[in-house]
């Protein structure tokens, strides 16, 4: 299938997200974070596996009426750090963001240590220093134990 | 620069550690001269967990400075039980005292500490983490013995992986100069990623063993530690692995003259008693240097000359 009939199959969206780039079959699980499943309101449009000319095969999400949150974006960009966010309105696109994993991520995932503080009833967030960007490695502020790509890629 | 709270060696500079054992060292050449210094100030101690000789050596020190001590020793008898979350517990032993000491199953309680106490707070242990002051009296004995850190061959040994002890003393002897480090474990006890990685950004080297007899007559220091039951999460793990490393009078035949072997106690069968009263056994005499040790830190951080 050329790249152009694949453009009939997703079409433009009024306002909303498209997340493009993804790494090829990540789609699903970039629903998922979001929190889009079955009783989401508006459409989604989702290609997964289609022709890229600078990656090859990449999934591209198309989300109407959905706005990132700051958080959703640092998910992304552990999970799909390829992926360009662009914010459609009126049909057109606003804005491009490229993902940048950032060096330091707060109320992110849950510790992987159950002794850790941030898993107790404390009026604290879970706040992770990132070590290692290839492979994923995030570093807890509390009780520095590591959390390696193996336990988010479970996680998140 | 002293941090305001003390949970880690981790963060604490070698400039600070050589002053509390300056200070340390004059406490223990006469504790008199000491004996009021802290009339009127209050020590918390906050045990959730067991212990003897750090509430014991803490609860000594703060007595000997003329202080008094205030706190518990079970979670049992504090409102822990009814589901009292430990940054409450801490903001009201804030109120109580001058200055506190912790110790908690839970680990990261030192970041609670930062934001909920204004008085300096200090870690008793804190889960498998860190044993920061457990360190420093190590290394004050150490240093008692050798005049020098710096240049010596130290070799660290049993459970490294649960042992709150280890990663205190590690970060601690990081900051000394060409440490001749050696840990001997088994596989399955072996450091923590997050402790080999800490040193690993701090360019500190060691050597992994699993044999002592290989390198023993190499060492002036043997650190031995028990294999901790209580932290096991499979109690068959701790039945396989729970006698593996041991020593006894046998094992010490080649060593160095001035070899010492050190514990922070408790053990449980990891040092046959009959070395007890070779001239090479210092772990008594380290749990009494940690007294020392403590006291100097109670003064430090109450910022009393």
């Amino acid at each position: 299938m050329s790249e152009n009939s694949e453009k009939l199959i997703v079409t433009k969206i009024e306002d909303g997200t498209v997340i493009d780039r993804i790494p090829p079959g990540k789609a699903l699980k970039i629903l998922e974070i979001l929190g889009i499943d079955s009783n989401y309101p508006y459409t989604v449009a989702l290609a997964m596996r289609v022709a890229s000319k600078k990656m090859k095969l990449k999934d591209v999400v198309k989300i109407r009426g959905k706005a990132l949150t700051p958080q959703d974006t640092q998910k992304l960009s552990f999970i799909a750090p390829t992926a360009t966010v662009n914010i459609i309105v009126d049909y057109k696109v606003q804005e491009k963001q490229n993902l940048k994993v950032p060096n330091h991520v707060e109320d992110f995932v849950d510790c992987v240590n159950p002794n850790c503080v941030s898993n107790a009833h404390e009026p604290i967030v879970s706040s992770f220093d990132v070590v290692s960007k290839d492979p994923l490695i995030l570093r807890c502020v509390y009780c520095d134990r590591l959390l390696e790509q193996k336990y988010l890629n479970r996680k998140l | 620069m002293i941090p305001k709270h003390l949970f880690s060696t981790r963060i604490i500079s070698k400039d600070f550690i050589e002053q509390i054992f300056s200070l340390a060292s004059k406490i223990e050449s006469n504790p008199d001269q000491f004996a009021d210094k802290c009339k009127g100030k209050i020590l918390g101690t906050l045990f959730f967990e067991p212990s003897t000789r750090t509430r014991l050596s803490f609860e000594s020190a703060m007595l000997r400075l003329g202080g008094q001590i205030l706190g518990f020793t079970s979670a049992k008898v504090s409102s822990a039980v009814k589901g009292e979350s430990i940054s409450d517990t801490i903001r009201m032993i804030n109120l109580y005292s001058d200055i506190a000491v912790i110790r908690h199953y839970i680990e990261g309680v030192g970041e609670i500490a930062k934001n909920f106490a204004s008085i300096p707070v200090i870690s008793g242990g804190t889960g498998s983490q860190e044993h920061p002051t457990q360190a420093l009296l190590d290394l004050y004995s150490i240093k008692k013995e050798f005049k020098e850190i710096d240049n010596l061959s130290i070799g660290v040994m049993g459970d490294l992986l649960y042992g709150r002890t280890i990663p205190s003393l590690l970060f601690a002897l990081a900051k000394y100069e060409n440490i001749d480090l050696h840990l001997i474990a088994p596989p399955a006890l072996r450091l923590r990623k997050n402790v080999a990685l800490r040193l690993k950004e701090n360019g500190f080297k060691y050597n992994i063993e699993e044999n002592l007899k290989d390198i023993i007559s190499d060492l002036d220091v043997l650190y031995m530690t028990r294999i901790q039951k209580e932290r096991f999460p499979d109690p068959v793990d701790y039945e396989r692995l729970k006698g593996v490393y041991q020593i006894s009078t046998e094992d010490i035949k080649n060593v160095k003259d001035r070899f010492i072997i050190l514990h922070p106690l408790p053990r449980v069968d990891e040092i046959d008693y009959s070395i007890d009263k070779t001239k090479h056994s210092r772990y008594f005499e380290q749990a009494l240097n940690g007294v020392w040790v403590r006291m100097a830190l109670i003064l430090i951080y109450l910022g009393i000359d």
